[in-house]
């Protein structure tokens, strides 16, 4: 499933496999696919399809939490997407998702909105080069 | 110690089941496939409310945990799962941030068994799930051994302890003094001691359930141990807590740390009272006498061989008494032995009153325990039967043996009540001496039973002391009996005959056979050998060998000179009560052809009235087979006359004494003319013996004897004699005797029909 509120920003990106590439670790993306060596699975493709549709919920979530700000669900999305973008290669996301959720763990509000801005910048790139990798090329 | 298939992957089950918890889809998904591929059996929840619901009806083998998660998180489903039944102890793996200490530490107070920090090192988190899958196996194994040894202990009533040496500080009072140390005890060894699980327990409060004069020694024991570190294994008495009273063992082994100091005890106490009162049962049982519960022979000689280590210490004497009721034999015979068993248990009662008797024995080291110590092995015991021995440890001379010989006689002299009767029992006492008559229990055994025989064959109800002068008696009689018991086998019994003769015709009508024993060279006389027979029961096959004797001897006369007369064969009166005893004589006759008539029996007069109810139906059925019964020594014994008139027999024979003093003592004339008027108007014949002279022969007849028997005409002698004794004497009538009794001299041998040899 597309979310169609990230595309614009995935179309702005020069080419398509260069941005997932500059995105998506290729080290945790070859492991992945070791899960999986023949693809007979089709693990990967599964991985990624369940990745954007849990990044485009959790993002959604995380997007109503800053107003009025819940602290437990920024706290509860940020863990959960910072697992989950590590195993797929994001690892940018995860370390801001790292970020934030210390952020809140050692209570530096005023660092909060500007980490999570950049949180949700970078997610719309992720969601885009996961887009990509899954339409068929 | 080797833990064998703890370790061992192999033994793990081929797929363990793993229960997945994550709210993260791509990490629940990315972990599932990553674990499947490595050999794990995955279902996945992605939340803890979900796993739970899942729990209630299936078990996983391990379950792997998110820690953060939205509703029910990692750590609430890890309490929630720790309160489950079944689930205490199964392993949980907390899957945790790598930077979150907070949670690491929560984790484990929640009951997790381990943590693992996320990451995509898949092989990591296989590896740990193998090992926490090993460990909770090996736990289980330890829990389920654990619990099969309290189990296997508490059926034993058994439990272990611990206890640690007090720091040197405390040091002082001696190791074990009060609460020194501390003292851990399992549940099962709290249970043997009474209290319950919970209940904490100091060595001060065990030492006091152990009673007072037991405790002092307790205490100086495990000081003793303890001082020099070696192993411990005592039985203890204690009244517990709720006031029985119970026998435990305790056993323990020192632990030393590295630098090899002891540091404490560790072992078990165990309830051993069942145990102990089974052994004592049994030991009561092997050395105690059944019926009179007086230490048995193998406890006396255990006492003796005491005693006699003492006395040879320290010098001194010691005695034992053999004391054997007299005609014990009759009571038991006449009464049953019910009877017999309840006069025994009162002797018993009444011997144990005349000794300081002891049942227990101070088993502790008797030269610990003072020099007196062996006065606890004095006792009465029971050898068997109507034999007791009386032991006295130290004795200063015999006469202090024989005082308590004499206390025993004494106390045998009151009757006995038994079988709704009293009776009369007496006691012949043997008495032997350390060291003087012998150095061992078996010598001072022997020679007391010597000392009890000799008793015993001078009227019985004495004491008398061992000599070696009857210790040479005895030897004599043991070698003849065994010579005796040969004697028959080997053909050295042989029968002499003295000639019954009619003095009015001069002629034999008959022979008396008498034994006698050819052993080697010397002949042995009846009187010395017939007496053992009886006593040993020899004297039946000797009997029944002097019936077929005789009747033997009955044909070769009767083919030699035509004796047609009986010969007579002495029997004693046990033989008549036989119910064999007209076979027997059917047998020997019959197997030489000869009537029944060719043997009269002789039967003392005593033999026949002792025993006169047995004897009659024996004394009938030989009559009507034609065997003739003559009453030996007639006049010394005291018949019944009215039994006289009924009995069946033949002959009354005048006893030697009568005829010895004729013609010297009115009185002997008396008693003859009475015997003689007796047989006369009874029908009986009479026969007197033992007539030595003419004065003697002339007055039996004078007064109506004319049968009779002795010197005069002939001693007993071999059977060839007796036909050359006829051949050279008597046909050719050349002895005084003969001229004398010629008045009525016709034929010697017309009064049996018989020819000229």
């Amino acid at each position: 499933m597309t979310d169609p509120t990230l595309l614009p920003a995935q179309q702005a990106r020069t080419p398509q496999t260069q941005a997932a590439h500059h995105l998506l670790d290729a080290h945790a993306l070859a492991s992945l696919a070791q899960l999986d060596p023949t693809g007979a699975n089709q693990l990967l493709p599964r991985v990624l399809s369940a990745y954007r549709s849990s990044l485009a919920r959790l993002m959604g979530q995380l997007v109503a939490a800053r107003s009025p700000f819940q602290p437990d669900t920024v706290k509860l999305v940020t863990h959960t997407l910072k697992s989950s973008s590590a195993s797929v290669g994001a690892l940018g996301l995860s370390s801001l998702c790292g970020q934030a959720e210390q952020a809140l763990r050692d209570a530096r509000l005023d660092d909060l909105p500007a980490i999570l801005d950049t949180l949700e910048i970078e997610a719309g790139h992720v969601a885009a080069a996961v887009h990509q990798l899954l339409v068929p090329s | 110690m080797s833990l064998p298939h703890a370790f061992d992957a192999d033994d793990s089950p081929e797929r363990p089941k793993v229960l997945l918890v994550d709210d993260d889809e791509v990490t629940l998904m990315l972990t599932a496939v990553a674990l499947s591929e490595r050999g794990f059996e995955i279902v996945e929840a992605n939340s803890g409310e979900q796993a739970l619901r899942m729990l209630a009806d299936w078990t996983p083998d391990i379950m792997v945990l998110d820690a953060v998660m939205p509703g029910l998180d990692g750590f609430a489903t890890c309490q929630a799962l720790r309160g489950l039944s079944g689930f205490e102890n199964m392993p949980v793996l907390m899957l945790t941030g790598l930077d979150d200490e907070a949670s690491i530490t929560r984790a484990y107070q929640v009951g997790a068994t381990d943590f693992f920090v996320k990451s995509n090192q898949w092989s990591l988190l296989s590896g740990r799930l193998r090992y926490l899958l090993r460990s909770s196996r090996t736990r289980l194994e330890l829990e389920r051994s654990k619990s099969k040894l309290a189990r296997a202990q508490d059926l034993a009533r058994m439990g272990s302890f611990d206890w640690r040496k007090p720091l040197a500080a405390s040091f002082g009072a001696g190791p074990f003094a009060a609460s020194a140390g501390s003292l851990s005890l399992a549940p099962e060894a709290l249970r043997v001691f009474g209290y319950g699980p919970q209940d904490s327990v100091t060595l001060r409060q065990l030492i006091r359930l152990v009673p007072m004069p037991q405790r002092r020694g307790l205490t100086r024991v495990l000081n003793g141990v303890q001082t020099q570190s070696t192993v411990l294994a005592i039985d203890v008495p204690v009244n517990l807590p709720d006031g029985r009273g119970r026998v435990l063992h305790v056993e323990a082994e020192p632990e030393f740390n590295e630098h090899g100091h002891a540091v404490g005890y560790t072992g078990i106490v165990q309830d051993v009272t069942d145990r102990r009162v089974a052994e004592d049962r049994i030991r009561h049982l092997a050395n105690f006498d059944a019926l009179t519960g007086l230490p048995n022979r193998r406890q006396l000689i255990w006492r003796t061989e005491r005693a006699l280590d003492h006395a040879r210490r320290l010098g001194h004497r010691l005695s034992m008494l053999l004391i054997d009721l007299d005609r014990f034999k009759v009571i038991n015979d006449t009464l049953g032995h019910a009877a017999g068993d309840e006069l025994l248990v009162e002797v018993a009662r009444r011997l144990r009153s005349c000794v300081r008797h002891s049942d227990q024995v101070m088993d502790t080291a008797l030269e610990s325990a003072g020099l007196r110590s062996h006065r606890t092995l004095e006792a009465v015991g029971r050898l068997g039967g109507d034999e007791f021995i009386a032991l006295l440890p130290e004795v200063v001379d015999e006469d202090d043996a024989d005082r308590v010989a004499g206390r025993i006689l004494e106390a045998m002299r009151e009757p006995v009540w038994v079988g709704g009767q009293e009776c009369f029992v007496t006691a012949s006492v043997g008495i032997s001496m350390y060291p003087n008559d012998g150095l061992s229990v078996a010598d001072l055994m022997r020679n007391a039973d010597v000392a009890m025989y000799s008793v015993k064959n001078t009227g019985r109800n004495a004491a008398a002391i061992y000599s070696p002068m009857l210790a040479g008696r005895g030897r004599e009689k043991l070698e003849l009996e065994s010579a005796l018991h040969k004697a028959i086998e080997r053909n050295e019994l042989v029968l002499h005959y003295q000639p019954k003769i009619d003095v009015r015709s001069a002629r034999m009508v008959g022979a008396e056979a008498l034994m006698r024993w050819q052993r080697g060279s010397t002949l042995v006389a009846p009187a010395d050998f017939i007496p053992l027979a009886e006593e040993t029961g020899l004297i039946v096959p000797l009997s029944e060998w002097a019936l077929r004797e005789a009747a033997r001897q009955a044909k070769i006369w009767a083919v030699n000179f035509g004796f047609a007369d009986s010969i007579a064969v002495n029997l004693p009166n046990r033989m008549f009560e036989r119910s064999d005893l007209v076979e027997t004589i059917h047998q020997s006759v019959s197997a030489y052809g000869v009537p029944h008539r060719a043997i009269q029996l002789e039967i003392t007069e005593t033999g026949l009235m002792k025993d006169l109810q047995n004897v009659i139906p024996c004394l009938h059925r030989l009559t009507e087979i034609g065997v003739e019964i003559s009453i030996d020594d007639f006049g010394t014994g005291y018949s019944s006359l009215a039994y006289l008139t009924t009995l069946p027999i033949s002959e009354l024979k005048i006893d030697r004494s009568f005829v010895r003093d004729l013609g010297i003592t009115p009185q002997s004339s008396a008693v003859v003319t009475a015997i003689i008027a007796l047989a006369r108007s009874l029908g009986l014949r009479v026969i007197a013996e033992g007539v030595e002279n003419m004065r003697q022969m002339e007055v039996l007849h004078r007064l109506g004897c004319t049968v009779m028997q002795g010197f005069l005409f002939s001693r007993p002698i071999p059977p060839d004699d007796l036909e050359l004794w006829l051949q050279q004497t008597v046909l050719p009538r050349k002895a005084p005797w003969i001229v004398q009794a010629g008045v009525d001299y016709i034929d010697p041998l017309r009064g049996t029909g018989a020819r000229r040899p």
